[in-house]
């Protein structure tokens, strides 16, 4: 049947693209206590160096590119190379210099750490 | 028209080929749940890939912070089992503002194109995603038959 043969001979004149980076929005839980405010970001498949986070004018960015490797024919496939990105605002009371990231198991942690000024304090109600 | 049934088969033929080609496209075109978070309270199930390289096939799963432990991987012949549970540790003392991160259970099955050898298959859990190397197994590799 010709038909059959006009497929085949197509897919020999397409020429294959290269996939752009996609952004994704990664799944966040956020808590808060007298001293710190902690961030929980998921970014699978995300490694070490190629996490920023951004930090400027009460604004938090966090963003993490995933590079899979591509050997072999792929069967199916579900998820692909993708940067994560978000932000947040953050209360200026943030101190920036001690802000802790960490990544482990594709979980991005962030401990924003409270200036001194911002926590909450008991004042001692004196006598007259 | 059609006299014989292998003509009919051929027009099958045909058609699962450009089925295959529109399965593609559509692979291209931006599938949201591609991208989304890698848990959805829907699905329970975590994302996979497969890939077929040579003599072995190679899933990968996106698990983000979970514990090599509460991972469990089955194999039978073609059956291919992940499942698992996922635990989220709310820090004492803190409240919380947002919760997108469910704690949940887990499990996905396949059936691969080919048998594999359950003994040969490795696992490996790296920045959460874990990665799973199937070899076939022998009696599914394509072998040269020479003529006598």
């Amino acid at each position: 049947m010709t038909d059959r043969k006009d497929i085949t001979r197509t897919e020999d004149k397409t020429i294959e693209k290269t996939r752009e980076l996609r952004t994704a929005t990664p799944s966040v839980d956020i808590y808060e206590n007298e001293n710190e405010i902690l961030l929980y970001a998921d970014m699978p498949g995300v490694r070490k160096d190629d996490v920023t986070v951004n930090i400027e004018n009460g604004k938090l960015s966090i963003s993490g590119i995933r590079r899979l490797d591509h050997q072999g024919v792929s069967n199916w496939e579900e998820f692909v190379d993708v940067e994560y990105v978000r932000s947040f605002s953050i209360p200026q009371t943030i101190n920036v210099e001690t802000v802790a990231a960490k990544l482990k198991d594709g979980v991005l942690t962030l401990h924003l750490p409270k200036s001194e000024a911002a926590k909450p304090r008991l004042i001692e109600v004196k006598a007259a | 028209m059609f006299t014989r049934m292998n003509e009919i088969d051929r027009m099958f033929g045909a058609m699962d080929l450009l089925r295959a080609r529109m399965d593609r496209l559509f692979n291209e075109t931006n599938r949201p749940y591609l991208y989304g978070p890698a848990f959805s309270l829907e699905t329970n199930s975590p994302r996979t890939n497969l890939l077929e390289n040579g003599d072995k096939f190679e899933v990968r799963a996106e698990l983000p912070g979970i514990s090599k432990d509460d991972i469990s991987i089955k194999i039978q012949g073609n059956y291919l089992e992940i499942s698992g549970k996922r635990v989220i540790e709310t820090p004492e003392g803190y409240k919380s503002h947002r919760n997108e991160r469910s704690a949940t259970t887990f499990s996905r099955s396949f059936t691969l194109p080919d048998e594999v050898d359950a003994e040969k298959v490795d696992a490996a859990l790296k920045d959460g995603i874990l990665y799973l190397t199937l070899p076939k197994s022998e009696t599914a590799k394509p072998r040269q038959i020479t003529i006598n």
